[in-house]
């Protein structure tokens, strides 16, 4: 559809105006009850015991929650991102390969080049998720 | 009887013996022991019900480690104690039985009697660093708590608390 | 004009009126159900006796989401530090209901195992006896409480609490200067504190 002639803005303002108050309220409503009123009446007494992990009462088996895990799952994210964006780059493509004759060796060949780093990773056993 | 074929297979190994209405029970030198029990597992008696103790304060050797067996297929119980002296360890059966493992650890606890060969020989019920072992004879009931044994009436005297006054 | 006659739509009342009335009639219980209490506990939440009618339907096993503490069945020595660190890691307003006569005094087990009462080791509000009791009767306690929470004021349950606070670090002190464990330097404590007469620790 063609652009036609531009809408008149004035019968929007009050929603517009209506929207905003609506937010403002609920702004208002949140923070009072959220930090205002809790600032006043609630008693804040923070201990090192208070904020001790909770386990059940007993003492903590190890610090913290940070181990040691597998390094799989961070090849796994990395080769994630990496072929998600390859991916997002064929989606604007795909529209319009038709445009020129040569569009289509265009994304063939950056397809090739990533085709390389997949058969090195599957080679090196990067998929692989149990060793 | 069973104990008639222990006594011939093992000679010596039975120091005494006694019957109660088809219970039987067999007292066994510590040395011996391992021995008895693996010729009652070979005649089936496979499962080891239960290890406790007694202390018998006025008596040398002052402990008797007791172990029930059961035999699973002709039903039969038998019952061995182990007379110990304070300090000695007695045999584990670990390697044996599975049950073993905190039925032990339970004596040595309570008790004070190591089990020589347990794998993880700590306090079950008490923590770790309590001192003493409770249901030793010379063990306070209320254990050194004062609050425990102020007098609530009569028939709570604390003469009454110990089974030899 | 006339008089502005405002009594009938306007109410003044004190802080601390409020914010116990608020209080009161949402206590949100963490049952430390160990022994029997906890069933006759459970029958309670049920629907005959029905105990979320006193704002308390939200059961929360996790002491920073709940603020009393029902303490249901006997409690060992060695349960004891364990007890002792729950209560500390809830967020206060907090109050402590010692449901049964083994949480109140030991009960029947007057041994070297058992704790003989809560109120050794963490500040008791209500005791409710029994062995278990009925729910009317803990329904009863809570209601004490209620009644008890209408009269105090928001800083009494504060220093309240602030002296449990003292007790624990009393605690650690001992276990860091004589390297022993939690439950043996609570017990230490519960014995002297036993020793002058049966008080508590904290």
């Amino acid at each position: 559809m063609s652009p036609s002639t531009p809408q008149p803005l004035s019968p929007f303002i009050p929603i517009m105006l209506l929207f905003l108050i609506a937010v403002g309220v609920a702004a208002a409503i949140l923070v009072v009850s959220g930090k205002i009123l809790p600032g006043l009446l609630k008693p804040a007494n923070p201990k090192a015991a208070k904020l001790t992990p909770y386990e059940c009462g007993a003492p903590p088996l190890q610090e913290g929650a940070r181990h040691r895990y597998s390094v799989k799952f961070y090849l796994v994210a990395m080769l994630f991102i990496l072929f998600d964006v390859e991916a997002a780059f064929l989606l604007p493509w795909a529209v319009q390969y038709r445009a020129h004759l040569w569009t289509f060796w265009a994304m063939a060949s950056f397809l090739a080049t990533l085709l390389v780093g997949y058969v090195y990773a599957w080679g090196k056993g990067a998929l692989d998720w149990e060793r | 009887m069973l104990t008639e074929r222990i006594d011939a297979q093992l000679p010596g190994a039975v120091l005494d013996r006694h019957a109660f209405r088809g219970d039987e029970t067999v007292v066994v030198a510590a040395d011996r022991f391992l021995e008895v029990v693996d010729f009652i597992f070979a005649e089936g008696f496979q499962l080891l019900v239960d290890v406790t103790a007694v202390d018998l304060e006025a008596r040398e050797p002052r402990f008797d480690v007791v172990y029930h067996f059961l035999n699973l297929v002709s039903q039969a119980r038998l019952r061995i104690k182990l007379p110990m002296a304070e300090g000695a360890a007695a045999p584990s059966l670990v390697s044996r039985f599975k049950s073993a493992d905190w039925a032990e650890r339970e004596v040595y606890d309570l008790f004070g009697i190591p089990f020589a060969g347990h794998p993880c020989l700590t306090r079950l019920l008490m923590w770790e660093d309590f001192p003493g072992h409770p249901l030793r004879k010379d063990f306070p009931l209320d254990g050194g708590d004062p609050f425990c044994s102020q007098d609530i009436g009569a028939s709570y005297a604390p003469e009454a608390r110990t089974l030899n006054p | 004009m006339g008089n502005l006659n405002l009594d009938d739509s306007v109410m003044t009342t004190r802080l601390d009126s409020v914010v116990n009335w608020a209080r009161k009639n949402s206590l949100w219980p963490l049952p430390f159900g160990t022994a029997c209490c906890a069933i006759e506990f459970m029958s309670m939440m049920a629907s005959r006796y029905d105990f979320s009618r006193f704002g308390a339907e939200a059961l929360r096993f996790s002491p920073r989401q709940s603020d009393m503490l029902l303490v249901l069945g006997t409690i060992t020595n060695k349960q004891a530090p364990v007890l002792r660190q729950i209560y500390a890691q809830m967020a206060e307003p907090k109050w402590v209901v010692a449901v049964g006569v083994c949480a109140s005094s030991g009960g029947m087990y007057r041994t070297y195992a058992t704790l003989q009462g809560i109120d050794r080791v963490v500040p008791v509000d209500v005791y409710v006896p029994g062995c278990p009791p009925r729910p009317e009767t803990m329904i009863y306690g809570v209601m004490e409480l209620q009644k008890k929470i209408t009269r105090e004021t928001l800083m009494a349950r504060k220093e309240h609490i602030e002296r449990f606070y003292e007790s624990l670090a009393r605690q650690e002190e001992r276990q860091r200067a004589q390297g022993l464990s939690s439950h043996q330097a609570v017990r230490e404590m519960v014995l002297e504190a036993g020793a002058a007469g049966g008080q508590q620790i904290w």
